[in-house]
């Protein structure tokens, strides 16, 4: 031990750590995460509400989430209900097309008593109207013939509460009476299940105002101004010729937006073919083709 | 490993554009096509072909021109006599279309045939996937107009 004690050098003396200053480059990277921190809480902490926890970040977006009632969810689902049927022609912001679809915002038709109100999407609108001072001369097809007392009062109420519009809301009863005021002649459902598909595929033409385009029994002539196919919307009598009835189906699902123009610099024509898809039935579809093909023309084969 | 997170990221944009516009898809999809076959050759060699099917050409030529660009039909993915027929008569009764039933059947005679030496491949192809009663239907079209112009 004494041996070991003696052969150990003199220990140095303690070890001080150096004078030297905390880089500069750490002090501004724990600032800068310290920054991140405080804008990550204040993003998702919610504040400490006991309510807040992932994956939710705020009491505003929990309350988002809630199941809405009332009113509120009655305009959610009619502004949903606009978006698919309403808002190809008159826009999400309601101000529809210039001289081709009238606005809804500031329209004094919005503002009519319901029974008047309820006709348009129901049984369409043709001919000469006024619109926020100005004339329109156009056809509407009964796009809302389709649609359930319910979804067509949140779309009534929606177009009627939204973009400045301050009119009371349309409730699913208020469509109801208008409804059955409205459609008088209408086949009922047991009439429908006696028909055969040619003849309810009749009654749907008629329901949803086909003739208003294309004439009575699809036979044409109704004027399209510059629109490429002779300035008419055409006639139907031929669809058999030139349609599978999986194509017509097709067809009539997706509609046709852009109508081909006589002159390419002339103005929009005013009508087009709509998006019937998420408007009519499956089983209408079917009966409605039925019945466009039953419309040709005896002896009118061509020979090939 | 960056190579796959690409291509992660690509299928998954991707689907998420499908899904948003899965709404308006028939309507890009069948445009995409249509853009697909205008891009083509926009004429036919018909040197070899019956002097009957030449002037059926000319016919072809001049009448679809109205409306679209002759490479659509040209080098579209229809060859059976049975899905020319129905698109002739489709544009042949468009208001205004100015073919009457004689130029029609023209206009179908000459696709038929086209299809049948042109699009021999894709023609034996649909002919394949018919049910026994379709083929024969088709089969027997394509020998009428063949056995009405080959040889004259």
């Amino acid at each position: 031990m004494s041996d070991e004690n003696n052969t150990c050098p003199k220990p140095a003396a303690e070890p001080t750590a150096a004078g030297g200053s905390v880089p500069v480059w750490i002090f501004i990277l724990t600032l800068v995460l310290l920054y991140f921190g405080a804008v990550y809480f204040d993003r998702h902490s919610g504040w400490f509400d006991k309510q807040v926890y992932t994956p939710f970040q705020s009491a505003n977006e929990l309350a988002m989430y809630q199941p809405k009632s009332g009113a509120a969810a009655m305009l959610a689902h009619g502004k949903a209900v606009y978006e698919s049927v309403c808002g190809t022609c008159h826009g999400s912001d309601g101000l529809g097309k210039p001289d081709q679809v009238p606005p809804l915002a500031g329209s004094e038709w919005v503002a009519k008593d319901i029974p008047s109100l309820v006709r348009v999407p129901q049984v369409g609108l043709n001919g000469p109207i006024k619109v926020a001072g100005k004339d329109w001369n156009l056809a509407m097809a009964p796009m809302g013939a389709g649609l359930s007392d319910d979804d067509l009062a949140s779309v009534l109420t929606y177009i009627r509460q939204s973009w400045g519009n301050r009119n009371s809301s349309v409730s699913a009863d208020d469509v109801k009476a208008a409804r059955t005021s409205i459609s008088g002649n209408a086949p009922s459902a047991d009439d429908l299940a006696k028909m055969t598909p040619v003849e309810r595929g009749h009654a749907v033409f008629q329901k949803y105002g086909c003739f208003q385009c294309h004439g009575q029994d699809g036979k044409g002539g109704v004027p399209n101004f510059n629109a490429k196919t002779a300035e008419q919307v055409p006639s139907l009598i031929y669809v058999a010729d030139g349609y599978t009835k999986a194509e017509l189906v097709a067809f009539i699902s997706r509609g046709e937006r852009v109508i081909p123009r006589m002159n390419p610099n002339g103005p929009e024509p005013p009508h087009f073919m709509p998006k019937w898809g998420p408007i009519i039935s499956t089983n209408e579809l079917s009966d409605i083709a039925d019945f466009l093909f039953s419309l040709k023309p005896k002896g009118s084969d061509v020979g090939f | 490993m960056i190579h796959w997170n690409k291509k992660i990221l690509f299928a998954g944009l991707l689907a998420l554009t499908i899904t948003v516009r899965a709404d308006d898809a028939m309507d890009a999809a069948t445009k995409a096509r249509i853009d697909a076959f205008e891009k083509g050759p926009a004429t036919i060699d018909v040197s070899k072909y019956p002097q009957g099917i030449q002037d059926n050409y000319a016919i072809f030529s001049q009448k679809c021109t109205q409306c679209h660009k002759l490479s659509r039909p040209i080098n579209s993915d229809y060859a059976l006599p049975d899905e020319w027929s129905r698109y002739v008569k489709r544009m042949m009764r468009k208001p205004g279309s100015g073919i009457d039933s004689g130029d029609g059947k023209k206009i179908y005679e000459f696709l038929a045939y086209d299809s049948s030496v042109r699009k021999k491949a894709l023609l034996d192809d649909k002919l394949a996937k018919l049910t026994p009663e379709e083929k024969a239907a088709d089969e027997a079209k394509i020998k009428e107009v063949h056995d009405k112009y080959d040889g004259k």
